[in-house]
């Protein structure tokens, strides 16, 4: 196997018809990476994983998926949980478990106690002999996770693991996926709810159209896109603040989602900034303002952010955090 | 390997263990031992009675004593013991073995009940065209019902024409058939006895004379002999046809279904993570065609259990059971792949139905063209249909069963061909399979799904 990638995509393309689903993508997740694949509905993220899986096979370019040229000669080292999913409904949880199990190669007399155990982990101890079509939705996600890491596999592929869960479920799948990197498994989720992959990536890779406009680490991200701004929220509400733009080092102050934006000049110290907006303001609130990745993503994607296209995804992807729930 | 087996196993099991199945499997048995051994029960055929008033315009003035000594009680009741001796030498000897008084029973009720017949005659120069009223008036008593106007040369060649003549009859509407019938059997007989005795013979003489027994053909075997079966030799084929089509449907159809909840459950691309889709293609099939096996398999001990409680056994030749088997995994593979790609298309069973539909009529029109093919099973068209995938296996299997079995280098051609079209089918259906497995929404149409083959 080789050491350095285990997911590498090179020019891949695939099109529908008449619809170019993904466009001459290039993509490398190292072993023991969590990489988080994001992008809006249809932007190719879903058809990218099942290439790297082999379940669709790309017009032109290369996948190589831990060492190998396919997927298939490697399916029971890899864990997938597709975004469309669900269980056999007249299947009770430990024979539905134990098939997958067995389809990836797991035999033997602890299956059982791998099982439970998995279930436990999960906060479903003792649902072994329930019909899959009497679980909730949150619980019939977490047995189809489980059905995805059963085998303990070196490359996990979660598309969309978040979808449908509720705060406390998607917590605990959080800490699951978090668990399994520690344990040395590389992680490629896909997610469009972009606070998901800020929370728990080290690495981002935005696609768009079918194009990959972003490959960076979250540090190097927050660096390279760092808005240069201060968050100010006056104590007052009614304050005059006109005072802020008087300040030295500040180049114009706006209003921002929550509060005011207070703009630094390029080579400001931002600490001593701060230090005069709370003198010249008695403040509720001072912060450094952080890069989002939904802001990333729409300055790249769009010429400027607050242009209609910038309006009209902003309120895509904030629909979609809201609901969750793709589809 | 060992995947496609998990699925198969796994599929089979979801199959055959769901009461469903096991209560389909039965009740096509039980429907069939219903239909024989019930129904005819409920059929009451002693419960007919011929009844009537016959009003005779007889010239001759011979044929009308005749009918009235015919239907005399004491005539009819000895003829029906005549009629039930008759039929008790007819019956094959096993029956007559086996049934005993339940035979004699069946056969008295099947005679029915003794006619209740009143003869009425009119005068010679009646006006048949006024008389025809009577049939329509209305009676108290007997209902009219046929009025028989017997020839005047019926009972004695009139003149230069040496013929005889015979009757006009005009009945009443509504008439039973057995009626119909009861009539001219009691005519025809009055008028011949009128004749025999007009020349001075003996009808009983002239009876014996014309009577030749005919005794049920032995066929004889090497190893046995036994009475020949008339229909056996043209029920085979059907019943071989039948088999292939039951057992093909019972796999492929509950195939289609477990597809299609497969799919509409979402639950198929987390199998997609750990088989590819050939494996899982393959699986369903395997799994399948043990579901089919296990439902020809019960049906084909059934069909022999019967056979051999007839101690027909000896009828089958056990080469064709061999050949069923072969062709029925070439028709399995052909329709079963292709239903497979229709179940992996679509979402719902009703969108699957209407896709479903030319492939049915294929497999179907075996038992449409069952008689042209088994009255002459060596004709052009029998020879090209067994040759013509996916119905090949329907037809070679009908032929070789008939009494007029093909040569040996046809079946093997057919078979040939049919492993050909194995490949196709599967080939189609693999392609159509990938593509419609992960497709959600608009069902496919038959150029999508080509543009699927083509794109793959």
């Amino acid at each position: 196997m080789a050491t350095d990638a285990a997911i590498r995509l090179k020019g891949v393309t695939k099109a529908f018809g008449e619809m170019q689903a993904v466009d001459s993508l290039d993509l490398e997740v190292p072993v023991g990476g969590l990489y988080g694949f994001i992008g809006p509905n249809g932007a190719g993220k879903t058809t990218s994983i099942r290439m790297i899986m082999s379940i669709l096979f790309p017009d032109s370019g290369e996948v190589a998926v831990l060492g190998q040229a396919s997927a298939l000669d490697a399916k029971d080292r890899i864990g997938y949980l597709p975004e469309e999913r669900g269980l056999y409904r007249k299947m009770k949880v430990r024979p539905f478990l134990r098939y997958v199990a067995r389809l990836k190669g797991l035999h033997g007399s602890d299956l059982d106690r791998r099982i439970a155990g998995w279930l436990a982990r999960v906060g479903l101890a003792g649902i072994e002999s329930k019909r899959c079509d009497e679980l909730s939705k949150g619980m019939s996600q977490k047995v189809q996770f489980v059905s995805a890491v059963i085998h303990e596999p070196d490359l996990l592929i979660l598309d969309e693991p978040f979808s449908g869960l509720d705060p406390v479920s998607m917590r605990v799948l959080r800490d699951l996926i978090l668990a399994e990197h520690a344990r040395g498994t590389t992680i490629l989720f896909s997610t469009h709810v972009m606070p998901q992959a800020e929370e728990i990536c080290e690495h981002v890779i935005m696609i768009h159209k079918g194009r990959k406009v972003l490959d960076e680490s979250v540090p190097a991200i927050r660096n390279r896109f760092d808005p240069r701004a201060i968050q100010f929220e006056p104590l007052d509400p009614g304050a005059d603040t006109g005072a802020l733009t008087s300040i030295p080092d500040v180049e114009g102050v706006t209003d921002g989602e929550r509060g005011l934006e207070v703009l630094l000049r390029d080579g400001t110290d931002p600490v001593a900034v701060m230090r005069s907006v709370m003198d010249a303001v008695p403040a509720a609130r001072v912060e450094l303002s952080r890069p989002r990745l939904e802001d990333v993503f729409i300055g790249l994607v769009t010429d400027s952010a607050s242009g209609e296209d910038a309006q009209h995804l902003r309120a895509e992807l904030q629909d979609a955090e809201h609901s969750g729930t793709p589809q | 390997m060992n995947r496609i087996v998990q699925i198969a196993i796994r599929d089979f099991l979801a199959v055959v263990m769901t009461k469903g199945f096991i209560i389909g499997l039965l009740i096509m048995p039980a429907f069939l031992a219903v239909s024989i051994i019930v129904f005819p029960r409920f059929i009451d055929g002693g419960s007919f009675q011929v009844e009537g008033e016959y009003a005779v315009v007889d010239p001759t003035g011979a044929v009308f004593p005749e009918m009235d000594a015919l239907l005399d009680p004491r005539t009819i009741s000895e003829q029906r013991i005549e009629e039930f001796r008759q039929r008790l030498d007819q019956a094959p000897e096993f029956l007559r073995g086996v049934a005993g008084t339940a035979l004699e029973q069946a056969m008295i009720e099947e005679l029915g009940l003794a006619p209740n017949v009143r003869l009425l005659q009119r005068p010679a120069d009646t006006d048949v065209e006024a008389e025809k009223a009577w049939l329509n008036e209305a009676s108290d008593g007997l209902r009219h019902t046929a009025l028989i106007v017997v020839h005047e040369n019926a009972v004695e060649a009139a003149g230069s024409d040496p013929g005889f003549g015979s009757y006009d009859l005009f009945v009443a509407p509504n008439l039973d058939d057995r009626d119909l019938s009861f009539i001219h059997t009691t005519i025809r007989d009055a008028i011949i006895n009128a004749r025999v005795s007009r020349q001075s013979l003996d009808r009983d003489a002239l009876e014996s004379v014309l009577r030749v027994a005919r005794p049920s053909s032995i066929t004889v075997r090497p190893d046995a002999e036994q009475d020949t079966m008339p229909g056996l030799n043209f029920m085979l084929p059907m019943a071989f046809v039948i088999l292939l089509f039951m057992g093909l449907m019972t796999g492929s159809g509950t195939m289609l279904t477990s597809m299609i909840e497969e799919k509409s459950s979402r639950v198929v691309e987390i199998l997609l993570s750990a088989v590819s889709p050939m494996e899982l293609m393959a699986g369903k099939l395997l799994g399948s065609v043990a579901v089919s096996l296990v439902a020809m398999g019960l049906y084909l001990g059934i069909g022999l259990i019967a056979l051999s409680s007839l101690s027909l056994f000896g009828l089958l030749d056990p080469r064709l059971i061999v050949y069923l088997m072969i062709f029925f995994l070439i028709a399995f593979f052909v329709v079963g792949s292709l239903f497979l790609a229709i179940g992996a298309s679509v979402n719902e069973l009703s969108e699957a139905q209407q896709l479903q539909m030319p492939v049915m009529l294929l497999v179907l029109s075996p038992m449409l063209l069952w008689p042209l093919v088994s009255r002459d099973p060596n004709s052009t068209l029998a020879v090209v249909l067994s040759f013509l995938p996916p119905v090949n296996p329907f037809f070679m299997l009908m032929r070789m069963a008939s009494t007029q079995p093909p040569p040996l280098w046809q079946v093997w051609l057919s078979i040939a061909v049919g492993a050909a079209s194995v490949a196709v089918a599967v080939w189609v259906a693999a392609k159509v399979f990938r593509i419609g497995l992960l497709m959600y929404g608009k069902p496919p149409n038959f150029r999508t799904l080509l543009r699927w083959v083509r794109q793959a």
